[in-house]
């Protein structure tokens, strides 16, 4: 019988202090938080109250290390393929066509000051499918590849999600493929290596 | 659970609670009902689905059926490189990434047998903690919401937007952050983070007891979850039970102390058992309280980290990276201790491949999961809810 | 009511004196042999003030949630968000209307028309004021509580007709649950219905009118009311499933319970019945306990503020602010507490609050009979 009653008074007193923290935060609505982000000094100082933020109009800032959109930027890609390679789940696809050597100049250095040996006529990263690893952006030689603080990149058909970033023309790239085989064909005999390496494969290998 | 039928329909059912819950079907022609709980429903967590036999309210067995999140976790580690496995380990349990993470890393340095700067280990189990009270959060709330109250359960992921920030300031990702990598970490913390860190953790101390006192101290919540779901710890041990789960049967069993990877042996904290004071030792409660006491163990050894922590000047966490990691032949199996009980992976090297041979990964959930046919046997609808909850299964580990 | 203070004293007397002249000469009104004066008398509260005071309880229930969970709620339809309830009636209509293939189709679509039109029949013999009321009942307050039950068929009809298994096992819960807390919530009133010694609606806030406002409320001229009031109110909460009661509809055991399968404007209606039938107990718990329509200020000397705050238009006033009251006090509970198991449900029912209602019956009698 005693713990009947104790049941009932144990029910009664936790029940109304649990009452009385739902009334506590029902008054403390007058307060909202602010949109600063966790990078903010004050962020914790302002997190008192209602913890909404009505997204399209108000959002929490991305912290400058922020990893969303993978970006790249292709004056600076050697086209080494490594970002290919190391991909998981292969959204990046990459073709390179050989510099010719007249064109050297024209294709021109990275803004690091390395020679760039390769055109990069197809540059696509499908951000639909990238998770976001960052581990392409890891092993980039140059750094041109990149993840931004871009969140929301949403599209309404799914083609508009594959990002192409290749920096030559149909024409062009068409243009340079012949070069390339003119200048392959012209060269001197290929030095006495056991195996002609690859025509995209850089010095490095995987 | 016996029966003492007359015939066939008619049945006496006592169930292991005992005189509180009998059922009696003299003269009616009954049969059990099969009633399938999920994959869609509100309260499987995900995707699991029960198939359960039930007479009236009464749910006689249930059976899980797996397998709607598979997603080849498996093979695809035997597809790609050793350090490319890191983002798929991320979503196994995708409420605890670094603590899959950190699981994975040390067995492949294992493997490798290579030394991790000491900063880097501090920031290892400084993120895995913060990420263990995240999921822990993520558990308490859904737990709350699964017994029907739903205000403790936006209390909970409102602190854990605040973790998840600090998390994605850290490594760049708020849920799949691919930042414990082998041999170190991304990215050195970001300035300022060990000072909203501490914020983080005077900020959260108050929440936690506005939470105990909301939810855990509450008589219905009490009445919901006491005696509910018991396992002893002979059979808990049996099924291969581990974390809380294990813990909140009465088993003094964390990884952290009895396996004292990384600098865990240095940090002071205590294993968290139940006292069976407010929880009979081994019931849903039980599991409850261990994971709200381990959330205050974890902000204790938050607060520990960020003062052993070594200070270095132009500290590169990816110097101890190796360049490129070709294991020599051998396996291994390395384990840690989750959220949600051990995560281990056993990996076999050929010598020749940057890629495991064969990669197992033993999932803290799946094994708990295992038991609940046996828990659940001569539940109630409402009980089998609070059993499931009480689990803490996330099915992205469970299916893989 | 001619001294001094003029301006607070003019307006409530155009208030009441007029209206009540008004309400009067309206229901003399007959057109074409039809009492059409009384049929709006009895609308307006119905139609105006119920619909739209139930509409706008939906949407309190979203703020009031939102608030207690440190959320903003509805912000987007209109400002602050208050025509969200409308926009989502709009939704709801527009909805296909789906009644599945292996459903009972006759139980189906009457089970929400069944619940709509129990917890709207009870409208009828709720006074919202001197004026306006249905029908003054002799018997009104059995009717109500009688015809609040009613429910229990729409839930049974729906769960049971739309073939689901989760909507069944809500309909079988909530017909256990609201049959058996009609006991304790029925003694709880007869205490009521013994300290006024009748039945009528209009005769309870009658006789608890007077010049000291809320002393001469039920609640406080009765040292043993609070228990039938308490006991009431609790029940009150298991009768129209709202939390921690809510097991018929337990969202996370049942899905929805027995409404699973109900979509567009059947869902809507059923939504509605719950609202109408929390805002029925509230008014019900108010009339017998709390004075229904009558102002719970009261006079202090020469500042006569209850006689200022009556009249036909406050007593409207008065009695929706008392039953929104009780309906914050139920949104309240339910966003704080987690919900009962089945078998504690009817422990609390049998072995709690059916014991309790008793003595308070036998004490409230005692005391009105040996000490009054």
């Amino acid at each position: 019988m005693s713990e009947y009653f104790r049941d009932i008074g144990n029910s009664v007193t936790t029940i109304l202090t649990g009452m009385g923290i739902t009334l506590r935060h029902f008054f403390n609505a007058v307060k909202r938080k602010g949109d600063a982000g966790i990078d903010d000094d004050n962020y914790f100082a302002q997190v008192d109250g209602l913890a909404t933020l009505q997204y399209p109009k108000e959002a929490i800032p991305t912290p400058e290390t922020g990893r969303y959109r993978l970006y790249c930027d292709i004056s600076d890609c050697i086209g080494c393929k490594q970002c290919e390679r190391a991909c998981p789940i292969d959204c990046i696809i990459i073709e390179t066509v050989k510099v010719t050597k007249d064109d050297l100049d024209v294709c021109g250095k990275t803004s690091g000051g390395q020679q760039k040996r390769f055109w990069v006529p197809v540059f696509d990263i499908d951000v639909a499918q990238c998770m976001t690893c960052g581990i392409c952006v890891a092993v980039c030689p140059t750094e041109c590849l990149y993840h931004t603080q871009v969140s929301d990149f949403s599209e309404f058909r799914r083609e508009n999600m594959i990002y192409h970033f290749g920096n030559l023309s149909k024409l062009e790239t068409e243009a340079k493929k012949k070069k390339a085989e003119e200048e392959k064909k012209a060269a001197p005999k290929p030095k006495p290596k056991p195996k002609p390496a690859p025509e995209v494969q850089p010095a490095e290998g995987g | 659970m016996q029966e003492l039928g007359t015939s066939e329909h008619s049945s006496l059912r006592v169930t292991p609670q005992g005189k509180d819950r009998v059922l009696i079907e003299k003269d009616l022609s009954s049969e059990e009902m099969v009633l399938n709980m999920g994959p869609q429903h509100p309260s499987t967590h995900g995707v699991l689905r029960l198939e359960c036999k039930t007479d009236g309210e009464v749910v006689i067995e249930a059976e899980p059926y797996l397998g709607y999140l598979h997603r080849c976790f498996e093979k695809y580690a035997e597809k790609v490189d050793y350090p490319a496995v890191v983002p798929f380990v991320d979503r196994m349990d995708y409420l605890a990434s670094m603590n899959n993470d950190l699981a994975y890393c040390i067995t492949v340095e294992k493997l490798l047998d290579i030394e991790i700067p000491r900063r880097v280990e501090f920031i290892r189990v400084l993120v895995s903690e913060l990420n263990r009270i995240a999921s822990h959060l993520v558990a308490i709330g859904t737990y709350a919401i699964d017994l029907g109250a739903f205000t403790p359960f936006l209390f909970c992921f409102r602190d854990r937007e605040h973790i998840l920030g600090l998390l994605e300031w850290a490594s760049g990702a708020r849920m799949l952050y691919n930042y414990i990598l082998i041999g170190g970490v991304a990215e050195d913390l970001p300035e300022g983070f060990m000072e909203r860190t501490r914020e983080f953790v005077t900020y959260f101390r108050p929440k936690a007891v506005e939470l105990q006192k909301l939810l855990t101290e509450n008589e219905i919540f009490v009445k919901r979850t006491k005696g509910v779901g018991m396992m002893p710890a002979d059979v808990a041990i049996n099924y291969g039970w581990s974390g809380p789960m294990l813990r909140g049967s009465g088993v003094d069993w964390d990884l952290r102390k009895i396996d004292g990877y990384s600098v865990y042996p240095e940090l002071d904290f205590k294993v968290c058992l139940p006292d069976g004071k407010l929880s009979d030792i081994g019931d849903s409660l039980s599991r409850h309280l261990v994971r709200a006491m381990e959330m205050e163990e974890s902000l204790s050894i938050i607060e520990q980290c960020l003062d052993m922590m070594p200070r270095e000047d132009g500290f590169n966490p990816r110097a101890a990276i190796p360049k490129r990691i070709r294991p020599k032949a051998g396996e291994v199996y390395g384990r840690a201790e989750n959220p949600r009980g051990e995560l281990g992976f056993y990996i076999q090297s050929d010598g020749k491949s940057t890629s495991p041979l064969r990669c197992k990964a033993r999932s803290s959930c799946f094994v708990n999961l295992s038991a609940m046919k046996e828990l659940s046997m001569g539940q109630l609808i409402p009980d089998l809810v609070a059993i499931i909850g009480s689990i803490d299964i996330v099915l992205g580990e469970v299916d893989r | 009511m001619n001294t001094g203070l003029l301006l607070p004293n003019s307006f409530p007397f155009v208030m009441s004196t007029s209206l009540n002249a008004w309400s009067d000469a309206l229901s003399d009104l007959y057109l074409l042999g039809l009492p059409l004066g009384l049929v709006i008398i009895a609308a307006i509260p119905l139609v105006f003030i119920a619909l739209y005071a139930l509409t706008y309880g939906v949407y309190g229930e979203r703020k009031i949630s939102a608030f207690m969970q440190d959320r903003l709620g509805p912000m987007e339809v209109g400002k602050w968000g208050i025509l969200q309830t409308l926009a989502d009636i709009l939704k709801l209509l527009q909805k296909e209307d789906i009644v599945n293939k292996s459903a009972d189709k006759f139980l189906f679509v009457i089970g929400p028309g069944v619940l709509f039109v129990g917890s709207f029949l009870a409208f009828a013999v709720l006074p919202f004021g001197p004026a306006f009321i249905g029908a003054d009942l002799n018997v009104g307050l059995f009717y109500a509580i009688g015809i609040v039950a009613l429910e229990v068929v729409g839930i049974l009809a729906a769960g049971w007709g739309s073939n689901n298994k989760w909507a069944l096992y809500g309909a079988i819960r909530s017909v256990a649950q609201i049959v058996s807390y009609e006991i304790p919530a029925a003694i709880a009133i007869l205490c009521g219905a013994m300290m006024a010694g009748t039945l009528s609606m209009q005769q309870f806030n009658l006789l608890q009118e007077g010049p000291y406002g809320f002393v001469h409320f039920y609640l406080f001229q009765n040292p043993i009311a609070w228990l039938p009031f308490i006991i009431y109110f609790i029940a009150s909460l298991a009768e129209t499933n709202r939390a921690p009661f809510d097991i018929p509809e337990a969202e996370s055991e049942l899905v929805a319970g027995y409404f699973t399968e109900y979509t567009g404007m059947k869902f809507a209606v059923i939504f509605l019945a719950e609202y109408g039938s929390m805002f029925m107990v509230s008014a019900i718990i108010s009339i017998v306990f709390l004075g229904g329509w009558n102002s719970p200020l009261p006079n202090i000397g020469s500042v006569a503020l209850n006689d200022w705050t009556s009249g036909p238009v406050w007593g409207a006033f008065w009695i929706i602010m008392k039953g929104f009251f009780f309906i914050f006090i139920q949104m309240w509970l339910r966003w704080t507490l987690p919900r009962l198991r089945v078998d504690q449900l009817m422990h609390l029912c049998w072995k709690v609050l059916t014991p309790f209602a008793f003595v308070a019956f036998v004490l409230v009698a005692v005391w009105e009979i040996y000490v009054k």
